[in-house]
């Protein structure tokens, strides 16, 4: 095979990976709620799963001092108070993995608080693993009919 | 040495002269009143002195979380002292004395510490005599346990008691709800033709008519506010820090003043009948007011009014009865 | 190949072989740097508002990561104002040649100090203790004055700048990712080198100082060890010296063979991977145990760190080296093939930081108006809230530079691997399954 067509073929298939929309699995959105206790420096629950399109409400226990979450990719946030819950109700039409971490300064780590919220599968990850193989074979091919 | 090396070497001297005199300068002309978690040393200074009529300015910056800050029993918003940033404030007494400021963010377990002194001089204007509070008139021994020996077997409805009420004025005195216990009143009501339920459901509909509903939402948010996290959001005495309250227990008291004998309890648990169907307002007042003395329950006699405690003790009620369908 | 020759502009060659614009962004860094360290003591200790935590750990980390290392190699350096106080002292003027006695002992560095493994252990210190170190104001303060200071001290006692070469925990990263940067200083013609009499550049002439990073630049073959300090430049009297444009990773094109820097590697890809598990990661165990600096759990930490850097990473590397065969003895295999992890661990390095740094970035405004934290709103935007940047496309950011970090490295790998007449597979691989781990943990 001509290295110039092969080279073409892995782009090809790397499109392929990269960007076509999979199959959604069709699960009905539900109501969701979750209790995310927050304490210096983490969330229990850390990871958070639904399903795209889930209605979902966390209710924020902080159980030191003042927290809050505030949501990446869906640029969302509240805060609570030790002894006042607060609730947060959004759609998770987005999916993917996404980081949710404190907004209210808490302490020295407070930059490094953060927990997941997974909506769905992870295709970014899948997708990244898939090109990532998809390379390292283009390389080694295209560099085996060099030699 | 030739001119550029000279003028190179000016250059930096003069720049490092600058760099570091300058911001030491502004740095110690600007005092600020630092916020920290009672652990690591909450306000300091904790003392500020000021003159009556005299405005008095204040710079605070929290060193770690978000703190606040209000002075008690003054008609003040409290304000945030948030991390790193600086909060301007201006006070003025009218009269002198020593005023407690308190954080008003909770800011951890022994948030409730983190309180100081403004000591306010000057002439005293016409002070007017102050009156003891109710529980001490009533020479009440709050320590005393106090529990019901008989509790309703459903939750008592006021609804259900507005119809009941029987035409004994005394009952229906505002006095008369202060200073007696909700058994107490069922106690007084055993002389009618009503059943015991009944009587529960009146006591309540006594104890709802004697209060605000303004006041039951007054209360409801200085519950929220300075309650909550240890009795628990619904009064369950299972708040947040009720957990580390009891597990501090001796050794959170030896720090203070060595008084071992004294430790930190479980916070009381509001929808306990027994307990609470047992207490006066004004024990309740009492116990406010007073704190529980080592056992982890802050004295709030220095920073809330009478009338906020009245308030906070109508809220506590509704965890015992019924005000609403 | 093709190089351009920078320094045949005009303008950019009058700007080398001058003093003054240097010595401008020198007294700048400087003033910049002591500010730091001040700010760090006497300011707010709350991290996210405190000038020397924002400005050294957001934006100068980004700067340097995101742009100063991947583009200009070690241009950081030829900036950089911690080695200037111990210079000046140790040449006696800011500006002037001196007359070439020794001012202070300038002693020779001890020859089995003369590798980068003090920079390993520096850099290594810094990172067991980073949780700490980047959350609070006095630590870094602290450790900005100890930088300054050790580098007058060292200077007072050896020759040149021995704390740039041989200790400084950013100097040893810089320089082996330096390598990857497609700017470089060589020389034009290595005959002209070779019967030059009395090598200014190396020991100093009239007109300049004898290089700094004891480096002879007609021996150059490598970026690593180059500070780009100019000096060079100024002192060669056969104008051979130049800065070139060059393609993105020439130098890895000649594998090392020192174990020094084949563990440079390690030490700096299993860092990032760790730094993105433990301070990017949903798991509040690890980073109480990262802080707790002394704990039991810290101790614990401090022990997972070492192993993976010393123990993992090579091993599963040697292990995948024990699969091939070829002529030349392992540790020199190793320490060949350690040159693919350049690529792949600066790329690790580039979407770490773009996490961190596009999410904190908004901090930057806020404490540029109140460097001290006492209240000031020098350029009215002390009260900018606290906003993440761009993370709808930081995942497809962070996977590209992953991606094109791994093709990168096998690339890289498959040159070195040539070199040393091995098969280059299983290093691909051992790149691939490292690639695939920092997905899954940045993603």
């Amino acid at each position: 095979m001509n290295p110039r067509f092969s080279l073409l073929l892995i782009l090809t298939a790397g499109l392929a990976v990269a960007f076509p929309p999979l199959p959604v699995p069709t699960v009905a959105p539900q109501a969701r709620t979750f209790q995310v206790d927050a304490g210096q420096f983490a969330y229990s629950p850390s990871k958070i799963f639904v399903n795209p399109g889930d209605t979902v409400t966390l209710e924020l226990v902080s159980t030191d001092v003042v927290h809050g979450i505030y949501i990446d990719g869906y640029d969302i946030s509240f805060e609570a108070d030790p002894g006042q819950t607060q609730t947060l109700t959004f759609i998770a039409d987005k999916p993917g993995s996404f980081r949710f971490r404190c907004n209210v300064t808490c302490g020295a780590m407070h930059p490094f608080m953060i927990g997941k919220l997974m909506v769905g599968t992870n295709d970014w990850l899948y997708r990244s693993v898939g090109l990532a193989a998809l390379a390292v074979l283009g390389v080694t091919i295209s560099r085996k009919q060099e030699v | 040495m030739n001119r550029s090396e000279l003028i190179s070497r000016i250059l930096v001297y003069a720049g490092v002269v600058l760099v570091i005199g300058a911001p030491l300068v502004f740095w110690a002309r600007t005092p600020l009143i630092h916020a920290r978690m009672p652990e690591y040393g909450g306000w300091s200074p904790n003392i500020i002195h000021a003159n009556v009529g005299e405005p008095l300015h204040l710079k605070l910056t929290s060193d770690d979380v978000v703190h606040g800050f209000a002075v008690g029993q003054m008609d003040m918003q409290s304000v945030d002292i948030l991390p790193g940033k600086v909060t301007d404030i201006t006070l003025k007494f009218d009269k002198p004395g020593i005023y407690t400021f308190y954080c008003t963010r909770w800011c951890g377990l022994n948030h409730w510490r983190m309180r100081g002194t403004i000591e306010v001089s000057g002439s005293p204007s016409d002070s007017e005599p102050a009156s003891p509070p109710l529980y001490v008139s009533l020479n009440l021994d709050i320590d005393a346990p106090h529990d019901a020996p008989v509790v309703p077997a459903q939750k008592p409805s006021a609804i259900r008691g507005q119809g009941l009420i029987p035409n004994s004025p005394f009952l229906q005195s505002f006095d008369y709800y202060r200073s007696n216990s909700p058994y107490q009143a069922f106690l007084d009501l055993s002389n009618t033709s009503l059943t015991e339920p009944q009587r529960w459901d009146v006591v309540a509909f006594i104890w709802r008519s004697n209060t605000l509903s303004e006041s039951l939402a007054n209360g409801k948010q200085l519950y929220a506010q300075n309650c909550a996290a240890c009795h628990g959001e619904n009064g369950a005495g299972d708040g947040v820090f009720a957990d580390d309250l009891t597990t501090a227990g001796e050794s959170s008291m030896q720090t203070m003043e060595g008084a071992m004998d004294m430790i930190m309890q479980s916070p009381v648990d509001f929808t306990d009948p027994q307990r609470m169907l047992g207490a006066s307002p004004a024990l309740l007042q009492g116990k406010i007011l007073r704190g529980g003395m080592g056992t982890g329950m802050p004295m709030w006699g220095s920073i809330f009014t009478e009338e906020q405690i009245w308030d906070l003790i109508a809220y506590i009620y509704s965890f015992q009865f019924e005000y609403q369908n | 190949m093709t190089k351009i020759e920078l320094t045949r502009i005009p303008f950019i060659k009058n700007a080398f072989k001058s003093r003054y614009p240097q010595l401008a962004v020198f007294i700048v860094m400087l003033i910049g740097y002591i500010f730091a360290i001040l700010a760090g003591l006497i300011g707010t200790p709350v991290g996210s508002h405190n000038f020397s935590i924002v400005f050294v750990w957001i934006a100068w980390w980004a700067i340097l990561i995101l742009v100063a290392v991947p583009f200009f190699g070690r241009g950081w350096c030829a900036i950089c104002p911690i080695p200037l106080p111990g210079e000046w002292l140790q040449r006696g003027a800011i500006l002037t040649p001196p007359d070439k006695r020794p001012k202070w002992l300038n002693l020779r560095v001890p020859k089995m100090f003369r590798n980068i493994w003090l920079q390993n252990i520096s850099f290594l210190l810094l990172a067991l203790f980073s949780s700490v170190l980047l959350t609070t104001p006095n630590i870094t303060g602290i450790i900005l004055a100890a930088m300054l200071f050790t580098a007058i001290g060292l200077g007072a006692i050896f020759e040149r700048r021995a704390f740039c070469r041989y200790l400084c925990p950013v100097g040893g990263f810089i320089g082996l990712y330096s390598q990857a940067a497609p700017i470089e200083l060589r020389i034009k013609d290595k005959q002209v080198c070779v019967t030059c009499e009395g090598k200014p550049c190396y020991n100093g002439s009239s007109i300049g100082f004898g290089c700094p990073w004891d480096v002879f630049p007609g021996g150059l073959t490598k970026n690593t060890y180059c500070g780009l300090c100019m000096e060079c430049i100024r002192t060669c009297p056969h104008d051979n010296i130049a800065v070139n444009l060059r393609p993105f990773s020439a130098d890895l094109a000649k594998p090392s063979t020192r174990m020094d820097e084949a563990f440079k590697a390690f030490i700096m890809l299993g860092s990032a991977i760790i730094y993105a598990g433990v301070l990017l990661g949903p798991w509040g165990t690890f980073k109480d145990a990262a802080y707790n600096v002394g704990s039991s759990a810290w101790f614990m930490y401090a022990g997972i760190f070492l192993s993976i850097i010393f123990g993992i990473l090579p091993g599963f590397f040697t292990l995948g080296l024990l699969g091939t065969k070829g002529n030349a003895t392992l540790k020199h295999r190793f320490a060949s093939l350690s040159i693919t992890l350049i690529p792949l661990g600066l790329m690790f390095w580039v979407a770490f930081s773009l996490s961190f740094v596009l999410t904190n970035a908004s901090y930057i405004l806020a404490s540029l108006s109140d460097p001290l934290g006492l209240g000031w709103n020098l350029f009215g935007t002390a009260n900018t809230a606290w906003q993440p940047m761009l993370t709808s496309i930081l995942a497809p950011a962070q996977a590209l530079a992953l991606v094109g970090g791994l093709i990168w490295s096998a690339r890289t790998a498959q040159k070195a691997a040539n070199e040393v007449k091995v098969s280059p597979i299983p290093v691909i691989v051992y790149c691939f399954i490292a690639t695939s781990i920092m997905l899954w943990l940045l993603l």
